[in-house]
Formats: structure tokens, C-alpha cells, sequence
């Protein structure tokens, strides 16, 4: 892939006592729509005001194409930042709200003109300059807060939760103009968001953080396929997260039945995490199953049936298109390949950290 | 929801009452002389030339006072509002406090900073600087305007500047604005409606005031307020003096409309 | 880092420049001295006297009452208007919230003003209940956008739920909605409260006699030079506050406002809900019990019997008001005025029934001639055999047939001077014009006696009414302006003990107590002359107390009575038993408390020169001042 933009290195916040960011180190590439997910609090919105010069990192060094701006004031940084609550000027209007940094770095009228009608047709808002920002609606102040930081041709658009405030079908109408714009733009994007369905729709690149730290840093596929501990399992989706041990390679023990898995490298009967997602658990006749089970709930999703499934005391979330009513009887089996082997942290500092292979 | 609206019946009849009428009667009494028939005559008192200096002094001496007050209370509150101090705290220690020692009290005790043989001067002896002549000149009586009048003006300011959204002045910074920049587009333009609800908070009392002149400016020098009241209080012509607060009242109206204007929300106000 | 000293450089500028006259005051109530313009050492006696100073402790405690009474119904009615305003249309409520905005933004003047003329067109004698009127109306306002801004924030829902959960509205209201602008209502409390505490313009239009609450005191005293139990009075409110707010304040440490900051925000709530909840409504209530107490013990007697005085400033003996309510069991209800010119409309308009006012002798002509005066039973004031006769007779310039008044003192106005600061022997008015003593000169701030002074100077009668003679005069005083300090009046005294300046026009009676506060200065009476003047007790028509008016009159005209008089005001008595009865014979020969007719050759009493010349004298005086 493409060259490294930004580097983040060792950067360390922390409010009083607070530690919200510890010694944290990742690098986003060009052209890359990376995401940093994770639950409120977990310091990812902290990571974009210091990329953005809001805030001083106590530690620790921004590089940007590969010169440190650690003390370079926001208005000399080459990205631009597009903010949860908009941050819209009141007192402008939309035309001159998108002007704004134009104005600033003394282009000319045509260019500037130019610009916002080019903008204004990007987020397919023509012919709103006139209008106030209050008398726009939630999506529309959105696409204007974009249109006014992409006119500056930033080399990186920070936006922190760009679409929490925004309703369900909106939300994913602006999901995918906001893929349509990376595109057409050719820039990257640094994308906030606790929305894991939002992350995996529109990131290249997702970052999962906890509590300050990075969790596990890959692609979609990898996040969701392959989570690295119980916290990315839980945090992505929907998941069965399993006490279990491994008795030796490729065998695990878990609901009172030895299974076969891919995994190797565990050791001889360690305890682990299973992960297996719900519509990875087959549900077949009870003789055929590895273990059996009765279905406890069952309710109606549209795309699937989501149904409890109580086996050997633990409750297993299953996703199927059969249906099978409550108190059936069901066999239970599931793919080796969809068996995610997980080690256990030690403690709940261990835990917060992530484990590093 | 109709018993919830009758709740306001109480007010509005005390309202009526003793704010409607009686400005009822002051037009009253302007419009007419002492046998009750109409005239123009008290309203036509404010251009001989010994009230029209009167006014024109007052006019004077509020503007500038307003002016020093605008300058001093605006980076006060620019700094107050940044430092994220507990609002209450910093209400009570600039405006509430003081309000606990009689105001009057407070102004007669610039008497003895200001005077002649007063802690100033004496201050400034020490320091082998000239003597100041500040008691009974106007400037004595700008000061206790401004000393008087300046919480007024910082508390409306302050509000506004507090409510601006941090994240609207980081997005100005963002798009290249620098300190400056970010000040005379944004946080100046968005602190607009505090500006002017603190102008007239200070401007009018400024204007109106007899007891300020009478006491720092040595009853030298006579303000429109002071007119007024001793239209009122010695004269005893009140249809002189309601005549005379009439022609106040106009510049009070043009203010009041100056804040219905800029600050619809009423985000501007001070409490 | 440079920044951030600037910025606490100039909060600290800004804050001294707030303080500066607070730490002034609270030095001051530890002067031993009287008077505010010396230093007389440190002393705490005042903290004592206070106590002792029954006026002063009924003014705060009318200022308090007030303040609680009005804060109170304001908060109930503005309160109740702001919750109906929220339920209102647009429309309605602009209108509404416009209404509100005018007593905010209106000048005070102008507020204070329009009451009054209600008031008194409507009959309501000015007094206690007036002030109660006009504080509640200037402090709704205040309550209801307070608590405006807490309606709009609570959710509309918590109150539906409530009903829906079966309480009833009222129960609803006060369960659910009122705890969540519980601090609105609290701040507009406060806020109403501090705003009556420290109001004086709106009061001093709308109060009435015998009635002061702290402001109002204060500026009455302004002139005569504050009571420095007043200073101490307002350090010990100021501290009482200052250390409440600081338990309220300073307990926590200021954490900013994250998560772990958020416990102690608790806490923080905790005890300031503790101190709003207990000890304010704690200390209220112990204000206004003890107070009242107070207040009733004293003024149990007024619904007997009273009398309504009205008389200058500083002049008379306290103790003889007490002497003659312990002697006759008559509440005496005291008012002060500063200068005929205030106290004339006050009768005329009749808004007071005044019962005795002590005029000057123009002052009493012109109330014969307007019909204000009523005649004198003296078979009800047997004393009137010690009132001296040159005196009765002088007063028949003013009052023909001596039906209408009874001499009380008398004096000169003359010219004192700081013999340090003037070389020359001063004899005559012309000193007040020389050049030499510009900013050193304070002349008196009242049109007949500075106009009195100048014709006499220019050698014309101090009666003229010939315009030109008084256009020369006004020239004369406009000349003489830029020279001038101060327009004055009582004030003159302490300015004078306090070197502030080196020439004053001022009453014989001060002369006396200022040369014993300061030994460097003299009294002269110039030689082209000058005014003789009398004050003299007199009963308004439209007195309610007329037979206790008569009381008090004979009560003063007691040789004893004038003595205790001279002791404390120092002014001239015209009873010659009275003056025997002075101790110290320098006194009693004292030759500028009782001239001798060789003194007084030049010198003239006061006429009233009827209405129209009264307002040229007016109309000329207001010329001088505006220039």
C-alpha cells in the first residue's frame, strides 16, 4: 500500500489523574479511510483533537509527512476537522460559512465562488449559500460542515462521530456519500465513530480502542473475522464468547464436548476464549449435533430468526433462516474454520491493554 | 394547560398596575401643565440651554462611560469565560458581593480615594508624582460610572461568550484562522447580542443617574438625571420633570428596541 | 506564560479597582475619628454604638423586611408568571416577556418617578407600604427570567408522566417540576433580594416620613457626613456574606469537570444544598424574629400617639427626643431635609402629613402666604416667655403677627477659612474670587444663600429682585465657578477639617465645631454683611397631630431643652435662660454663637420674594450650575 502520512508515536494524555491515551502508537496511510472505534471514553475522540491541535499530547510525537507539528497551532495544520456537533457559524450563512477558510488564506473572489458552488454540488446541497445554518435540518448542517472543511483541499478530513446525531436512514444515506466523497476526493479520511456497523461499512482500515489502548488494528474482514480478544469479539457484533480450554492443537474443549479447530500454538490444555458468531452455530437433528440443546426464545428478524439455545447450562445466540419453534430439541455443530481461539488476559489491566502477539 | 396559563394572571395585573399606569401618568403629567390641559411646554423644556447642556453632558459623559466599560469588561470576561472558572463564584465575587455593601457607600468612598489630600494622591506623593485633581470633575463622575456600571456589562458578555460552543472557535482555528482572525470573525460577531444587552444595561443607568454626579462631581455639574429630580424633589414642577423624563424615556425606547433586534433569544441577558 | 500573567495582572487590576472602595469602608469603621476626612486612630468602639444607634438598626431592619418581604412575593408571582408564560402562545408571550423587560431596562429614575405620581394619585400615603409596592414590581422581573431559563430545560414529559402515573397536577407540579427549577427559583430569590438590599433611587422616590431603609439613610446623611457606625454596619454585612459564600464556594477544590471531578461536584451539592437549605432559611428567620422584637418593642407606642417632625439635618439633640417621648409618652417619628427648597413642595404637595417643620424665615413667609401654616394655640406653649424679644420681634419680618411661628435658632453666614492656607486678613465676600484659592473654594448648594452672598458682595440687597442686579450676580458666580471645589452644603465641615479646602461659605453654628476639630480655622462675618437668618417651628395645615406639635414646640422653647440643643448642634439659641445655663463661659460669650449688634450691621434676614422671582432665582442659580 501507500506511504505512511501520519505517525503517531508514543503519545500519552491524561486529565488529573486521568489516563486517557497510554503510550499510544499507530500510523495512517495516504488515501487510507481508517476508523478508530471503540466505546465513549475510550480516548479516540482525545486522539483526533490532538491530530486536529486542539490538544497537546503530554508525550509523545505527531509526525506528519514525516515532519513533527507536535507545536504546529491548528490553523497551520494541512487537515481539517469536521465536528460531532457541526460547529456551523450562527452568524454566517452557508455561503459564507464554506468561504470561511478560503477567505482566510486570501483566494480571490472567482476561485472562492467557484469553490462553493463546487462544494455545495459535492454534498448535493446546491443553491443553499443564502440560507442561515439554523434553518437547516441535522443531515443538511452535516453535509455543510463537510462541504466547508473539504473546500480547503486538506490532505486528511478528521471527523469525530460525524453522524451520531443523525437518524437510522440517514445515517446510512450519509454512510455512503461519505464513501462516495473519499472517492471522489482521493484523500484520507480519519473517521470516529462507537458505530461498529458504521466502521465495518465504510473503513479500510478500522483501529478498536479500550480505555487508552489499541485493541487490534485491521481490516474490516480481520476485525470481525478474527478478533484478537473478548473485547473486539463482544465490541463487533454479535458473538457466543466461551470459557474453554485448549487440549492440545486444533483440539478444544468448551459446553462439556471436545471440538476440532484451526488454531495452533496454545499449548497443551491452557485456558482460552472461543468466539463463535451466531450465524456460524448450525442448528441440525439432535442425533447429528455435537452436543444438543432446546431452543429457549426465538424472535423474528426480518433477514434471519435470532433464537436462544440453551445447551449444557450456557445460552448460545444463533442466527438462522429455518425456524424452530420454542422447546424443540436441536443438535448443535459448528465449522472448525468458525472457531476463534482467543487468549485469556491474566487481569483487567491485561484485559484493558490487549493482548500483543 | 389553559389553569397553567392563568398562572400568569397575578402578573399581569400587577404589571398593569404599577408598570403600565404609572408610565401612563408620567405621559400624563408631561403632556399637560398644572391645571390639567394639554400642552407641549414641559416636553419643550429640554431645549432651553441650561437643560440641553444638562443633557448633552449626560449623553457625554455615559457614552464614554459606556465605552470604558465595554473595553475594560470585554477582556475580562474573554478571560473569565476561557479560564472555565465556576460561573457562580466568579458572579458573586464581581456582582453580588459588592451589591452586600450599600452602593451609595461605595461611591462616597471614592470621595476619600479621589480627594485632594485623598489615598490616591497620596499614593502618588509617595511615588513623587503631581497631584491629581480628580474629585468633583467629570472624570470623577465617569469613574463612578464606570465603577458603578461595569458589572453590567461583563455579565451579559460573559454569558454569551460562555455559550459559544468551544468546538465552533476550534473549527474557525481549523480552517486556518489564526488568534486574531478567530476573534474579530467569530467570537466578536457571535458575542454581538451580549455587546449590545451590556451597552444599554450600562448606558442607560449612566444616563439617568443624579446620584453619582451629586456625590463625586461636587454638584458642579449637572446631569439630566439630576434636573429630574430636583424637578421633583425641590422644584416640585412635575409635569416640568415628567415632561423632561419623557424625552428621556426616547433614548431608553431606542435602546430597548436595539436589544429586541440583536438579541432575540434573549441570550444576551445578564441573569 | 507571559499570557497568562497578563491576564491575572489585569484580573487583578479589575478587582482592585471593584475593591478599592469596600476596603476603603472597612478601614473607615475602625476610625476613632467622626469624621470621615481624618485618621484619629484604631478603634472598634463603632462595632459597639451601632448597636446603640436605634436609627440606624430600624433602617436595616426595614431594609431587611423589604428585602425579604418583596424577594419573597416576587418569587411567589414570578415564579407562577414564568410557568404561565411557558404555556402561552408566541404571540402573548413576547408581549409578556416585554412587559417584563421594561422595569429591567427602564431607568430607575424614571421607574421610581412614575410610582410615585401613582401613588400619590391614588392616595397611598408614602410610607413603608409604598417601598414594599415598588421593590416587589422592579423585583419580579428578576424571578421570572430566572427561572425562565430553568422551565425551558425541563423536560415536558416528566411532568406528563407524573400524571400519568396518577398524581395530580398540583402534586405533580410540585414533586417533579418544581425540584428541577428549585435553582432558578433560588438564584431569582437571591438575586431580587440583593437588587431591594442595595436599591436606593426607586426608594427615594417612593418612600415616605419616618420610614429610611439603609440607602436612603445613607444619602440623607451624605451631606452632614456619614455616621461611622454606618461603616461598620455595612463591613459586618459585607463580611457575614463573604464568609457564607465562601462555605458554599471554597469547600471542594475546583477540579474540572470530568468524570473523577464529578463525586466531588457531589459533594459540593450536598453542602451547598445544606447551607441554601438550612442555614439561610435558619439565619432569615432569626433576622426577622429578633428583628421584629426589636422593631415592635419600639414602636409599640406608635399606634398611641405621635408626632411627625420634619427638620434639618444634624440639628437637634437626639437625646431630646427621647427625653420628650419618655416625658409625654408622644412616639416621635423624625425626618430630615437639607434645604428649604427640598422640604417646601413636600408640604405643599401634602402627599406627608407633616405635624412640625422647622423652616427658615423666607421659607415660613412664603408657607403663610400660600396658606400651608396653620395658627399656633401659645395658650399651649406657655413657654414661648423664654423665646428672647428681639428675637419675636425679628421674626415679625417674616411672620407680622408672630400667630404663625416660634423662633427655634439662629446664626450668620460667614465665611471660614484655614488660616495656613490664606496669608491675608479676610473681611470681605471678594476673597471667594481671588484666583489664588481656585479648587480651595466650597460654596453652599443652595440658590438663595450663595445668591445672598454675592449681591450682598456687589453691595445690593440680599431680597433684590431688580434682574439686572441678579444677572450680575449670576455673571459674577459663573465667573466664579471655575474656582470652585464644591457646591456644598453640610459637607463643608468636614471638607473644611480636613484641609480639603481653604476658604468656605458656611453657618456660624458649624464654625464653632469645626475650629474644635481643627484649631487653624476662623469665622468671619464679611463687612459688607450679611444674611441674619432664623429657623423657626411651624404646624402645616393639614398636621394630624396638631395639639402634639404644640407639646413638642413648648417641649424645645424649656430653657434646659435649648441648652441640651446648643451642646450638641452648636448653633445659636434665642433664649437667653437657655444660654445662662452654658457651662463654659467662652463659650457663653462666644462672640460668633451670639454676635454683638455691631456684628450684624450690614446684615439682612431673608424675604420670599413670592413665586415668580423664586423661580428667576431658580432659573438663574440652574444657569450657573449648568455651565
Amino acid at each position: 500500500m501507500s506511504n505512511k502520512l501520519i505517525d503517531i508515536v508514543n503519545i500519552t494524555k491524561s486529565y488529573d489523574e486521568n489516563i486517557v491515551l497510554d503510550q499510544l502508537n499507530l500510523y495512517i496511510r495516504e488515501n487510507e479511510f481508517l476508523t478508530l472505534l471503540g466505546p465513549s471514553g475510550c480516548g479516540k475522540t482525545t486522539l483526533l483533537r490532538i491530530l486536529g491541535g486542539f490538544e497537546a499530547p503530554d508525550s509523545g510525537d505527531i509526525i506528519f509527512d514525516g515532519k513533527n507539528i507536535n507545536s504546529l497551532p491548528p490553523n497551520r495544520r494541512q487537515l481539517n476537522t469536521v465536528f460531532q456537533k457541526y460547529a456551523l457559524f450562527s452568524h454566517m450563512t452557508i455561503a459564507e460559512n464554506i468561504a470561511f477558510g478560503l477567505k482566510i488564506k486570501g483566494k480571490t473572489k472567482g476561485y472562492i465562488q467557484d469553490k462553493i458552488r463546487y462544494a455545495l454540488k459535492l454534498v448535493n446541497l446546491d443553491g443553499f449559500e443564502n440560507r442561515t445554518p439554523d434553518s437547516l435540518s441535522g443531515g443538511q448542517q452535516q453535509r455543510i460542515a463537510i462541504a466547508r472543511a473539504i473546500v480547503n483541499e486538506p490532505k486528511v478530513l478528521l471527523l469525530d462521530e460525524p453522524l451520531g446525531a443523525l437518524d437510522l436512514k440517514l445515517r446510512q444515506d450519509m454512510q455512503y456519500e461519505l464513501i462516495r466523497l473519499k472517492n471522489e476526493l482521493g484523500i484520507t479520511f480519519l473517521y470516529v465513530t462507537h458505530d461498529q456497523e458504521e466502521a465495518l461499512t465504510m473503513s479500510d482500515t478500522i483501529v478498536v480502542m479500550n480505555q487508552g489502548y489499541v485493541q487490534q488494528v485491521g481490516t474490516p474482514e480481520d476485525i470481525y473475522n478474527e478478533p484478537q480478544n473478548a473485547f473486539v469479539a463482544d465490541f463487533i457484533g454479535d458473538s457466543n464468547i466461551l470459557s474453554a480450554t485448549m487440549v492440545e492443537d486444533k483440539v478444544v474443549k468448551m459446553l462439556g464436548a471436545v471440538w476440532e479447530c484451526v488454531d495452533v500454538g496454545f499449548g497443551k490444555n491452557k485456558p482460552v476464549d472461543a468466539v463463535i458468531r451466531p450465524e456460524d452455530i448450525d442448528l441440525v437433528k439432535p442425533k447429528k449435533g455435537i452436543i444438543q440443546g432446546v431452543v429457549t426464545h426465538i424472535i423474528f428478524k426480518g433477514v434471519h430468526y435470532e433464537m436462544e439455545v440453551l445447551a449444557n447450562n450456557y445460552e448460545l445466540l444463533v442466527h438462522s433462516t429455518d425456524m424452530f419453534p420454542v422447546g424443540t430439541e436441536v443438535g448443535i455443530k459448528v465449522d472448525p474454520f468458525d472457531i476463534q481461539i482467543m487468549q485469556k488476559p491474566e487481569s483487567e489491566d491485561e484485559e484493558a491493554a490487549g493482548i500483543e502477539e | 394547560m389553559k389553569s397553567r396559563k392563568l398562572l400568569t394572571g397575578p402578573y399581569l395585573f400587577w404589571a398593569v398596575s404599577f408598570i403600565i399606569i404609572p408610565l401612563l401618568m408620567i405621559v400624563y403629567y408631561g403632556l399637560t401643565d398644572k391645571e390639567g390641559n394639554f400642552t407641549l411646554q414641559n416636553l419643550a423644556q429640554i431645549t432651553t440651554p441650561e437643560n440641553m447642556k444638562a443633557l448633552g453632558l449626560a449623553l457625554l459623559l455615559s457614552f464614554i462611560s459606556t465605552i470604558i466599560c465595554l473595553v475594560l469588561a470585554y477582556p475580562l470576561a474573554m478571560i473569565l469565560s476561557e479560564k472555565n472558572v465556576n460561573q457562580s463564584s466568579f458572579i458573586v465575587l464581581i456582582f453580588i458581593l459588592p451589591m452586600w455593601m450599600n452602593s451609595l457607600l461605595r461611591t462616597i468612598a471614592w470621595q476619600n480615594l479621589l480627594e485632594k489630600n485623598g489615598i490616591i494622591n497620596s499614593v502618588l506623593g509617595f511615588f513623587h508624582l503631581p497631584a491629581q485633581g480628580l474629585i468633583n470633575t467629570p472624570y470623577a463622575i465617569v469613574l463612578g460610572m464606570v465603577y458603578n456600571f461595569l458589572p453590567f456589562m461583563v455579565l451579559p458578555i460573559y454569558n454569551v461568550l460562555a455559550k459559544i460552543d468551544k468546538d465552533v472557535i476550534f473549527a474557525a482555528r481549523d480552517l486556518g484562522a489564526n488568534n486574531l482572525q478567530t476573534f474579530t470573525r467569530i467570537i466578536l460577531p457571535l458575542s454581538v447580542p451580549g455587546i449590545i444587552s451590556g451597552i444599554t444595561m450600562v448606558f442607560v443607568p449612566s444616563l439617568t443617574t443624579f446620584v453619582i454626579s451629586d456625590l463625586l462631581g461636587g454638584s458642579k455639574i449637572l446631569l439630566i438625571g439630576n434636573v429630574i429630580e430636583q424637578e421633583f424633589k425641590q422644584g416640585s414642577n412635575w409635569n416640568t420633570g415628567s415632561g423632561l423624563s419623557l424625552v428621556l424615556m426616547i433614548f431608553i425606547i431606542v435602546s430597548m428596541a436595539l436589544i429586541a433586534k440583536y438579541d432575540k433569544d434573549g441570550e444576551g441577558t445578564a441573569f | 506564560m507571559i499570557k497568562s500573567a497578563a491576564k491575572r495582572f489585569y484580573l487583578i487590576l479589575i478587582f482592585i479597582l471593584l475593591y478599592a472602595p469596600i476596603v476603603t469602608l472597612i478601614v473607615l469603621s475602625f476610625n476613632s475619628s467622626k469624621t470621615r476626612a481624618k485618621w484619629g486612630g484604631f478603634a472598634g468602639k463603632w462595632y459597639i454604638t451601632l448597636f446603640q444607634n436605634q436609627e440606624i438598626m430600624n433602617a436595616l431592619y426595614t431594609t431587611l423586611i423589604i428585602a425579604l418581604v418583596s424577594a419573597l412575593i416576587a418569587t411567589i408571582i414570578g415564579t407562577a408568571a414564568a410557568i404561565g408564560v411557558q404555556a402561552m402562545k408566541p404571540k402573548f408571550r413576547t408581549l409578556t416577556l416585554g412587559i417584563t423587560n421594561i422595569p429591567m431596562l427602564n431607568a430607575d429614575i424614571v421607574t421610581g418617578i412614575s410610582l410615585m405620581l401613582l401613588f400619590i394619585a391614588f392616595r397611598f400615603s408614602l410610607g413603608f407600604k409604598t417601598i414594599l409596592l415598588a421593590h416587589i414590581t422592579f423585583n419580579i422581573p428578576y424571578v421570572i427570567l430566572s427561572v425562565l431559563p430553568k422551565l425551558k430545560q425541563t423536560n415536558k414529559n416528566v411532568y406528563e408522566a407524573a400524571l400519568d402515573l396518577g398524581a395530580s397536577p398540583v402534586y405533580a407540579f410540585f414533586k417533579v417540576v418544581f425540584p428541577d427549577i428549585m435553582p432558578g427559583v433560588f438564584s431569582g430569590f437571591l438575586l431580587a433580594f440583593t437588587m431591594s438590599l442595595d436599591d436606593f433611587v426607586i426608594t427615594h422616590f417612593t418612600k415616605g416620613p419616618g420610614v429610611d431603609t439603609l440607602s436612603t439613610k445613607i444619602y440623607s446623611e451624605v451631606r452632614k457626613g456619614i455616621k461611622p457606625e454606618m461603616y461598620a454596619l455595612s463591613t459586618i454585612m459585607f463580611l457575614t456574606v463573604l464568609v457564607l459564600l465562601m462555605l458554599v464556594n471554597t469547600a471542594p477544590d475546583k477540579t474540572d469537570v470530568l468524570s473523577s471531578g464529578q463525586i466531588e461536584i457531589k459533594k459540593k451539592h450536598k453542602l451547598s444544598r445544606f447551607i441554601f437549605r438550612k442555614v439561610v432559611p435558619t439565619a432569615i428567620v432569626i433576622v426577622i424574629v429578633a428583628g421584629g422584637f426589636f422593631y415592635g418593642s419600639h414602636n409599640s407606642a406608635a399606634g398611641k400617639s405621635q408626632v411627625i417632625v420634619y427638620n434639618w439635618g444634624e440639628y437637634i439633640n437626639p437625646d431630646i427626643l427621647t427625653k420628650f417621648e419618655k416625658e409625654t409618652g408622644i412616639h416621635v417619628v423624625y425626618e430630615e431635609y437639607e434645604t428649604n427648597e427640598i422640604m417646601y413642595p413636600k408640604i405643599q404637595s401634602g402627599a406627608i402629613a407633616y405635624d412640625v417643620v422647622c423652616p427658615s424665615d423666607y421659607m415660613v413667609q412664603r408657607m403663610i402666604e400660600n396658606n400651608l401654616l396653620a395658627e399656633i394655640d401659645f395658650d399651649k406653649v406657655p413657654n414661648i416667655k423664654y423665646i428672647d424679644k428681639p428675637y419675636m420681634d425679628q421674626a415679625r419680618q417674616y411672620d407680622p403677627e408672630n400667630k404663625y411661628s416660634v423662633p427655634y435658632l439662629f446664626g450668620t453666614v460667614g465665611i471660614l477659612y484655614n488660616k495656613t492656607m490664606v496669608d491675608e486678613p479676610v473681611d470681605s465676600w471678594g476673597i471667594l474670587w481671588d484666583k489664588k484659592y481656585k479648587d480651595s473654594i466650597l460654596m453652599q448648594d443652595s440658590v438663595r444663600d450663595t445668591f445672598g452672598v454675592t449681591l450682598k458682595y456687589l453691595g445690593y440687597s440680599l431680597n433684590s429682585t431688580d434682574l439686572d442686579e441678579l444677572e450680575e450676580a449670576k455673571k459674577l458666580l459663573i465667573e466664579q465657578k471655575p474656582l470652585v471645589q464644591a457646591y456644598v452644603i453640610d459637607q463643608v465641615r468636614d471638607k473644611m477639617i480636613g484641609n480639603e479646602a481653604a476658604l468656605g461659605v458656611i453657618y456660624s453654628g458649624e464654625a464653632l465645631y469645626t475650629q474644635l476639630e481643627n484649631p487653624n480655622l476662623e469665622y468671619v462675618i464679611p463687612k459688607e454683611g450679611s444674611n441674619l437668618w432664623i429657623d423657626s417651628w411651624v404646624i402645616p395645615k393639614n398636621a394630624e397631630h396638631k395639639e402634639n406639635a404644640e407639646k413638642f414646640i413648648n417641649f424645645l422653647c424649656r430653657p434646659d431643652i435649648a441648652k441640651m440643643n446648643y451642646d450638641y448642634t452648636t448653633y445659636s439659641i434665642p433664649n437667653s435662660e437657655g444660654r445662662k445655663l452654658i457651662e463654659d463661659k467662652a463659650l457663653r460669650d462666644n462672640r460668633i454663637t451670639f454676635p454683638e449688634p455691631e456684628d450684624l450691621k450690614n446684615c439682612e434676614t431673608f424675604k420670599f420674594l413670592g413665586d415668580e422671582n423664586d423661580a428667576l432665582y431658580n432659573r438663574l442659580w440652574r444657569e450657573v450650575k449648568s455651565r
